[in-house]
């Protein structure tokens, strides 16, 4: 088991807020802290789950992807499109969740590739990837936006088993997985070297660019699982599916502990965070926080995490673009 | 030791050769942008002749003006080096306010919004220089924060109630030419005048080109950022006067599908996004060419889908063209 | 005599026209710890560097157990058998300390694909022994000591014995600069223990510490190896004379010594910085040029630094022409009168796409302004009267500075801080490095003649030529202290005595 944990206050405090948050809002509102909300908020808190997972790659590469919402859409349109429905006369049951899937991971390897071999920063690319994503799905769309009629599917997105909605058992094993490609792969724990110090591994021969073209290919294709999952839930292909989930995410993952600079947190660390996201959001509604207000929520967030994170490293000769 | 490392008789990652840009390419970085956009109006009035009519010529000024002046103020911080993805966000926050303020306060709400955007501006681009946190964070955090309150202040489109005339002259014709696009212009031009003849413009290309350099020239690195910062919420604050006198409303999210045009517009014109090369001549055209392909889609009959499409493209080959590699061995 | 396990032969490196390596040739044998002592600029970092994958020579042969090896990168080298230890920390601190010796090589501790761990950190444990060091495999590297860092670099060189079946040979560069004593007998014990297998060249400015581990030394001067030694047969002394080389050039002949008025310009008291320098104390009379001779890790650059507000000191104070100063920012000083010529001319002295006329007037447009904008016709005049006065070569007035030769570049450098009217002090932070020999003579001529005209100099010199050359008087800084002074009042030093306190 690698010692990844640090054994600093700093790593602690993810778990506490995730505490406090939750006996806090259980002591102000009294239908909080029910087994029904609990499940409501892991049924809330699978797809941000499964994207944290694999925005955290390529955060911990030093990277950043802004292209969730894009990529989420184009596949849930892809797979809308595939399974039974009102438009095409498709009818691919589970095989539309794969080609959703790869059409993220496609969208995902070309960030990663544009990202690492034309050497252009990954907030531009994942910006224009985000674009162009948007108009393959509204193209997809077209005027009508199709809707989903695979009882199976649905049931998959909106049903549960022993009382687990059937969207976090997902959400928990690509968890999971993520977590045991962080710990135990060259792709994790490579990861992690190029976020704290990519010249020594480029010096050191490693495949670097490889490795980042890895990471946005499987960020891709979480977005693209995420965005095929939501619409089973909803039932329907659209645009929209994604709205909001590019800062929630970014949200999620910093305040668990990933920093935005690289090389420090993990995959348990961002699931962290998206638990106690979903509680705070939750919560505050709950509490009778309007859900506008949340987006500025999340937008201090990052910004504390980031102060946090780049205060002690301050000097007159630092360089920060 | 300082985290500065030592200084040795070599790199230990040596630059070997100075990149050698030859005239060609130095050549094809300063037309290109200007041929596109030629090449652009051209091909789209060749299938659909009317578009090259004064009317419509007009129409495309009209159209380009909000983006043209969001992308007026982005220059400025890419200049620097850095990038401000808060300005539409702000924009959207400054109609809200100042179509709840006309109806009270007239024009005066006008100079209180601008201040406001201003001073956002400016606190954004403190955080970043003392702080010393990048800028696309700040910017992005930026993005939540402000667009969350504008929601928050208008969950809807608020209609100017009254005392539109205060922005309305904006759609009207000085001299057949459409006043938003004059005054978007004319604040272009006024920007660039003033970084040619102040020391602030040298200032901020340096610190784009070689900032430690420009450190140890004696420039106040951090007054200038935040000074750069400010007037991208200026500008985010006119952009957002110039949408309230299009729709006669403010709405929170009605800039927000300019985010990524209006940063197209500075790199397409052949503003590098390392900083230092470029300026607001080129933003202009990139800004033209930008709606030239906007409306120019819409006149040739095109799906409104592919637009987003052909930005992200653009800008992601416009960016890889432009960048300068030499400087940035890390890219992250 | 036995085989030499590595056998350089007139390797080559040029940097922009200055040559690191000038046909180095030397051998080193199985099993020997082979000193490379020499001053700065000497070539002893570059040749590691070049040896070890990390810059690749111009000419030259580099053969190991008697096969030619070239190493094109780092790994190139390490399987050539070569690994080196850097000067600065080249760990990284967020993975585990298995991780970092094993970087790159992991395929052993691997099962489809998957770390074994337990298996890694064994294999990481047997190098961690070959030391007797006892750091833990699984621990984060961040949590160690920087002597501990060390080893487990030193243990990362040493695993390429694990691949190449061959006893490796590992390169030092300055591993003690950076340590305090219990550290730097560490990192001494370590070197002779590797010397039962492995053959180990080690570059240090600190002679005595040279001559306890190594069993041969070799000076480099000017690029090029000029002496071997065997440590029974000679002393620190002998390796100072050595490392001295020719004879003065007639160009560096000092200029007789006009006395400098008494009027103190700049004066530093007991300044101290964390892990940097201490206690520093001198005076700066306007008109004199204080040259301060020191070799790499002497926390000059920091100090240099420090005076001009790039740094922040911890203790002491700082005195202009009579006034306590704060600076909080480079435009503090520069404000104030001081200018600053860094060493990294190309990324810190000029901005390269700019042109000689913006780069000269950078520091003081606000003296050449009408109103609030730039008086262009005043500055066009300024800028062609320098570039008429300094002799500097550039097609145009507005030709982009990264055009120019080294030694035009710093002109323009020194140029940015002479078109100011109110500059007090002066410091040039080794000021001729990358340049040829006819540059430095220029440079020197002008530094002379500017100081004459009641500024405060203050130059950090590459060698002690220069030092002598051009100073009124001489200060020596060793390890972050002032370690030898040399007043304009007293007679003037010999090459010997600086160097002495240098190393």
């Amino acid at each position: 088991m690698p010692a990844t944990v640090g054994l600093e206050l700093r790593s602690w405090a993810p778990l506490l807020a995730l505490i406090v948050s939750c006996v806090g809002f259980g002591l102000a509102a009294p239908g909080f802290a029910t087994v029904e909300n609990l499940w409501t908020i892991a049924d809330r808190s699978a797809i941000p789950l499964i994207l944290a997972v694999g925005t955290t790659f390529i955060i911990l590469q030093g990277s950043i992807d802004l292209s969730i919402e894009g990529v989420m859409a184009a596949s849930s349109l892809t797979f809308a499109m595939c399974v039974l429905n009102n438009r095409t006369g498709l009818d691919l049951g589970l095989f539309s969740l794969v080609l959703a899937t790869c059409a993220g991971a496609g969208l995902g390897l070309l960030t990663g590739l544009v990202t690492a071999c034309l050497r252009v920063p990954s907030f531009m690319v994942t910006l224009g990837v985000w674009s162009a994503s948007m108009g393959i799905a509204m193209l997809l769309s077209g005027d009508q936006p199709p809707l989903i009629k695979d009882p199976m599917l649905r049931a998959l997105g909106l049903g549960r088993s022993l009382a687990v909605p059937n969207l976090f058992l997902v959400a928990v094993a690509v968890v999971l997985l993520g977590y045991i490609l962080q710990s135990y792969t060259r792709f994790g724990r490579y990861s992690m070297v190029i976020g704290g110090g990519e010249d020594m591994a480029r010096l050191l021969g490693l495949p670097v660019d490889g490795y980042k073209v890895l990471a946005f290919a499987f960020g891709g294709l979480l977005s693209g699982l995420g965005g095929a999952l939501e619409s089973a839930r909803i039932g329907l292909g659209h645009v929209d599916v994604g709205a909001g989930q590019m800062f929630a995410t970014i949200t999620a993952v910093v305040i668990g502990g990933t920093s935005l600079g690289g090389g420090r947190g993990g995959v348990l660390q961002s699931a962290l965070g998206t638990l106690t996201l979903a509680v705070l959001t939750n919560g505050m509604i709950f509490v009778g926080i309007s859900p506008y207000a949340q987006k500025s929520v999340q937008g201090a967030l990052i910004l504390l995490a980031a102060l946090v994170t780049t205060w002690p490293l301050r000097s007159r000769l630092r360089i920060v673009k | 030791m300082e985290a500065t490392p030592q200084v040795d008789e070599s790199p230990p990652i040596p630059r070997e050769d100075r990149e050698v840009r030859s005239r060609g390419t130095r050549a094809a970085r300063r037309f290109a942008p200007l041929a596109v956009l030629i090449a652009l109006l051209s091909a789209v009035g060749a299938i659909e002749p009317s578009f090259l009519s004064h009317y419509a010529l007009n129409v495309l000024a009209d159209e380009s003006s909000v983006i043209l002046i969001l992308a007026t103020g982005q220059t400025v911080v890419i200049l620097l080096g850095g990038i401000d993805l808060s300005m539409a966000a702000v924009a959207s926050l400054a109609s809200v306010l100042i179509a709840l303020a006309l109806p009270a306060t007239g024009p005066g709400g006008l100079v209180g919004v601008l201040a406001l955007t201003t001073l956002i501006g400016g606190v954004q681009g403190l955080i970043h220089a003392r702080a010393q946190v990048p800028s696309f964070i700040v910017t992005l955090a930026g993005l939540g924060v402000w667009s969350g309150l504008a929601l928050t202040v208008a969950p809807t489109t608020i209609p100017v109630a009254a005392g539109y005339s205060a922005v309305g002259w904006l759609e009207h014709n000085s001299v057949g030419i459409p006043n938003s696009f004059s005054v978007a212009l004319a604040a272009l031009v006024g920007l660039a005048v003033t970084l040619r003849r102040l020391p602030l413009g040298r200032y901020i290309y340096a610190i784009g080109m070689a900032e430690r350099a420009a450190l140890f020239s004696g420039i106040r690195v951090g007054r200038v950022k935040i000074l750069g910062f400010a007037l991208a919420g200026l500008f985010s604050g006119l952009a957002g006067i110039a949408m309230v006198a299009r729709n006669s409303s403010g709405s929170p999210t009605i800039a927000d599908s300019l985010l990524l045009p209006s940063i197209a517009a500075v790199v397409i014109g052949g503003t590098s996004i390392t900083g230092g090369v470029g300026g607001l001549g080129r933003t202009l055209i990139g800004a033209l060419t930008i709606t030239v392909l906007r409306v120019g889609f819409a006149t040739i009959g095109l799906e409104p889908a592919y637009e987003p499409i052909a930005y992200g493209i653009l800008v992601m080959a416009a960016v890889a063209l432009t960048i300068d590699r030499s400087k940035a061995q890390i890219v992250k | 005599m036995t085989e030499p396990v590595l056998h350089v032969e007139k390797l080559s490196k040029s940097f922009a026209g200055v040559r690191a390596l000038d046909d180095v040739s030397l051998d080193v044998r199985p099993r020997e710890v082979l000193g490379l002592v020499g001053e700065n600029g000497a070539g002893k970092s570059t040749l590691l560097k070049v040896l070890a994958g990390v810059l690749r020579a111009d000419r030259g042969r580099i053969i190991v157990r008697g096969m030619p090896v070239s190493p094109v990168n780092v790994v190139a080298a390490a399987a050539a058998g070569i690994g080196i230890v850097f000067q600065e920390q080249a760990v990284l601190p967020n993975v585990t300390v298995a991780e970092n010796i094993l970087l790159g090589h992991e395929r052993p501790a691997l099962r489809a694909g998957f770390y074994d761990w337990p298996r890694l950190y064994a294999l990481a444990a047997a190098q961690l022994d070959k030391l007797g060091a006892k750091i833990s495999p699984s621990a984060p590297t961040a949590t160690l000591s920087f002597a501990e860092r060390q080893m487990v670099e030193i243990a990362r060189a040493l695993a390429i014995e694990e691949r190449t079946r061959h006893e490796p040979i590992i390169l030092f560069d300055e591993p003690t600069s950076m340590l305090d004593a219990n550290g730097t007998e560490t990192v001494l014990e370590q070197i002779e223990r590797l010397r039962r297998r492995a053959s180990v060249v080690f570059v240090s400015h600190r002679l005595d510490e040279v001559l306890r581990v190594s069993d041969r030394v070799c000076v480099m001067v000017n690029g090029r190896c000029v002496a071997t030694r065997d440590r029974a047969m000679c002393n620190v002394a002998d390796l100072q004379r050595l490392m001295l080389g020719r004879e003065l050039d007639a160009k560096y002949q000092r200029q007789p010594l006009s006395a400098h008025g008494p009027k103190v310009r700049l004066s530093v008291r007991a300044l101290g910085r964390r892990n940097s320098y201490h206690g520093v104390s001198f005076e700066l009379h306007a008109g004199e040029v204080l040259g301060i001779s020191e070799l790499a890790g002497s926390g000059v650059q920091s100090l240099c630094r420090t005076l001009f507000g790039a740094e922040r000191a911890d203790t002491g104070e700082i005195v202009l022409d009579g006034r306590s100063v704060r600076l909080r920012e480079p435009a503090d000083a520069v404000g104030l009168g001081i200018g600053y010529v860094p060493a990294e001319r190309r990324l810190e002295g000029i901005v390269g796409g700019f042109g000689v006329r913006e780069n000269m007037t950078l520091a003081h447009l606000d003296e050449i302004r009408r109103g609030p904008f730039i008086h262009l016709a005043g500055e066009r005049q300024v800028v062609k009267s320098w570039i008429e006065r300094m002799r500097i070569r550039t097609p145009t007035v507005d030709a982009p500075a990264h055009d120019l030769s080294g030694g035009n570049q710093q002109k323009v450098v020194l140029a940015k801080w002479l078109v100011g009217r109110k500059l007090k002090v002066l410091i040039l932070d080794h000021p001729s490095r990358g340049l040829d020999v006819g540059a430095k003579a220029e440079l020197f001529a002008l530094i002379r003649e500017f100081a004459r005209a009641g500024l405060g100099v203050l130059l950090v010199a590459d060698t002690v030529e220069e030092v002598m050359a051009l100073s009124d008087s001489i200060i020596v800084m060793k390890d972050g202290v002032v370690s030898g002074r040399f007043p304009a009042s007293a007679a003037k030093p010999s090459r010997l005595q600086i160097l002495e306190r240098m190393v």
